[in-house]
């Protein structure tokens, strides 16, 4: 310490004898290193931790503000100095500082708490570096590790009521995170491409960018071929009408697990995807209010297809398979797949030749009386028949065993035979 | 017969080729029940142990119409030698329904009952036998048919729209299950357990019964084959 202070007077007296009549010039770059170069430097918080005042010249040579002088942030520097006034970017980046004002991050901040980032606890302060620089912690490929750097820790999360690390580790797994990490391929779903950088709020408010109603369109950003798809669709038509029920793309899909359709733990995958649609079309309340079909999916998986599917034969049809994806209609519309009209052409897709008598009965077959009256006509009679016909052995076999047990006592008795 | 069967009291009931029929018919039934019905009742726990063993869903369709080709051979084989062969003529005539099993029927159930003094006599089958074979064949067929239909059903809908197809499922399985029902509870039956023969009456494996037996249980058959001079 002593040495600091010595270090520190001399500075002073040196800036002292450089000039009473230079007072105005802010100190240089240089004339801060004097002291910041050290890197020893610290200071001694009110809490009784230390906090180094060490700046990396290097590091700041090679920052995006490199070139300009300490005192374009540090406005009331002086040299030598006491405490200085808080650093404000927003002098700058005006825009910025009013996005992040907004933020959930920025009106914690706001309120005096300080464990929330501020500008420098995710883009640095004497190193900040382009954001298209791949050394930046804002580079694309980096976002991922600067987000989780607080949204990885349990202490936050519990603080906050954040969701599990576990959501925010998924990330890492999903096809998004995979192709950052593994591919590093920079046009892959980041977190800020989706919840936003400054301007960042949680999805249960309306402006949000992940608020339901907003993700196809925020989804839509990069996989707009399917936006417009899914816009045509029951589904889009009926989330643009404002029908909480009616699926985003993230009901479907998931969120920070969203995994390709050819991984088996993905819930569009051919094995999952009957239970992912009927997560909806089961539902007796949805089924009821939309006047659609009930008890999809037992009349599925008790289907040649659903039984295949369910063993792992997944070249057998499941949901989508006839239904379509993102383009779903529902079957009274002449466009849909199945249609009774389009049902050959749909069925034709794995049964070559298929012709209309492919849209003759229904392909959910529900065995009741009033849906498939002859399935379930020849079922109940198949179980009276056998019950009957079960009740008759079992008393023809009694009575012969009974008929033998007499001719027996009979026979033992001097009586006559029977079966000659 | 041979003179060392007539010595040792044995008369033969089912020739070679019968008892190939009888024992190919018998593996693969089991084998098109084992497959079967474990896809009939994919729901329950030892169905879906029994697929997996099977290879999957894929192996287990495969392996039950491996079987039913076989089983149809078999038939085709069974059908030319019954109408065409010496032998098989002769059993085909044996195993015609007449009035008389009727009445045998319903003399049997009387004299069970006690109300009838005499046990009818029958022939090489009586109406048990030919219960059991007439009730087979029409399973068989009907069983197989709809069998062929749901497995070329894309050719098959050429002729029958889908929900002639739902039936032709239906059948499929509950045939099975009654096929299954008729094999369990009466066949076995009649040749384990029932008193004459209990506990098995030899003649699917050697061929052979005894003469003492046939006179009992078949005493038209055992005076025929008498007054041929064959015994």
């Amino acid at each position: 310490m002593i040495r600091h202070h010595l270090a520190a007077a001399l500075a002073g007296a040196a800036l002292l004898s450089a000039g009473l009549a230079a007072a105005a010039v802010p100190p240089g770059v240089n004339d801060c290193l004097e002291c910041h170069g050290d890197k020893s430097i610290e200071k001694t918080l009110p809490g009784g931790g230390t906090l180094s005042l060490y700046v990396d010249l290097q590091a700041y040579r090679r920052s995006v503000h490199g070139n300009s002088g300490c005192a374009t942030c540090h406005v009331d520097a002086k040299a030598p100095h006491e405490k200085l006034g808080k650093v404000s970017c927003g002098r700058c980046h005006a825009d910025a500082a009013k996005s992040y004002a907004g933020s959930s991050h920025g009106k914690l901040r706001a309120k005096g708490v300080t464990d929330v980032p501020g500008c420098d606890g995710c883009h640095g302060k004497h190193d900040i570096r382009k954001s298209a620089d791949p050394a930046s912690r804002t580079f694309r490929l980096n976002i991922a590790a600067t987000c989780l750097r607080c949204h990885k820790d349990r202490a936050i999360e519990q603080k906050y009521n954040l969701p599990d690390q576990k959501v925010m580790i998924a990330y890492e797994q999903s096809v998004h995170g995979m192709a950052s990490r593994k591919a590093g391929l920079t046009g892959s779903a980041v977190c800020s491409d989706c919840h936003g950088n400054h301007g960042i709020l949680p999805g249960d408010d309306p402006k949000s960018a992940t608020f339901r109603q907003n993700i196809p369109t925020l989804c839509g950003k990069c996989h707009s071929g399917i936006l417009e798809k899914y816009e045509r669709s029951v589904h889009g038509k009926g989330m643009r009408a404002g029908i909480a029920e009616s699926p985003v793309c993230t009901d479907c899909h998931g969120e920070h697990t969203i995994s390709k359709v050819s991984d088996p733990n993905s819930p569009v995958s051919a094995r999952n995807i009957p239970k992912t649609c009927t997560g909806c079309h089961d539902k007796e309340a949805i089924s009821s209010r939309y006047a659609l079909p009930k008890k999809r999916f037992s009349s599925y998986m008790d289907s040649f297809h659903g039984i295949a599917v369910e063993y792992g034969m997944t070249k057998a049809a499941n949901c989508s398979s006839c239904h379509g994806v993102h383009d779903i209609l529902p079957s009274s519309d002449p466009a849909s797949s199945v249609n009774k009209a389009n049902l050959p052409r749909t069925c034709g897709k794995c049964h070559p030749k298929a012709g209309p008598n492919f849209a003759k009965g229904s392909v959910h077959v529900e065995v009741t009386a009033a849906k498939a009256l002859g399935v379930f006509a020849i079922r109940m009679f198949y179980i009276i028949f056998i019950s009957a016909l079960v009740v008759l052995f079992v008393l023809h076999v009694g009575l012969e065993l009974y008929g033998r047990w007499r001719e027996k006592k009979e026979g033992a008795s001097g009586g006559k035979g029977g079966a000659q | 017969m041979s003179r060392a069967d007539l010595a040792a009291g044995k008369v033969i009931r089912m020739s070679l080729r019968f008892r190939l029929q009888h024992f190919l018919l018998m593996m693969l039934l089991l084998v098109l029940a084992v497959t079967g019905f474990a896809l009939m009742y994919h729901d329950n726990a030892l169905a879906q142990a029994i697929i997996r063993i099977e290879g999957g869903v894929q192996n287990r369709g495969v392996v039950h119409r491996i079987a039913a080709v076989l089983l149809l051979a078999n038939l085709v084989y069974h059908i030319f030698y019954m109408l065409f062969s010496r032998e098989g003529k002769a059993e085909f005539r044996e195993l015609l329904v007449t009035r008389r099993d009727v009445d045998d029927f319903l003399q049997a159930l009387r004299y069970n009952l006690g109300t009838e003094k005499e046990y009818p006599r029958f022939g090489k089958y009586g109406y048990r036998e030919k219960f059991q074979y007439w009730g087979a064949t029409v399973g068989i067929l009907l069983i197989g048919f709809t069998g062929f239909m749901l497995w070329a059903e894309t050719f098959s809908m050429r002729f029958f729209p889908k929900f002639i197809l739902d039936l032709a499922l239906i059948i499929h399985g509950y045939q099975g299950l009654l096929g299954f029902v008729l094999l369990f509870l009466w066949h076995l039956y009649n040749v384990h357990l029932h008193p004459s023969v209990f506990p098995m009456n030899p003649a699917w494996l050697t061929g052979k019964v005894s003469t003492e037996w046939l006179r009992r249980e078949h005493p038209l058959e055992y005076e025929k084959l008498k007054g041929e001079g064959l015994l």
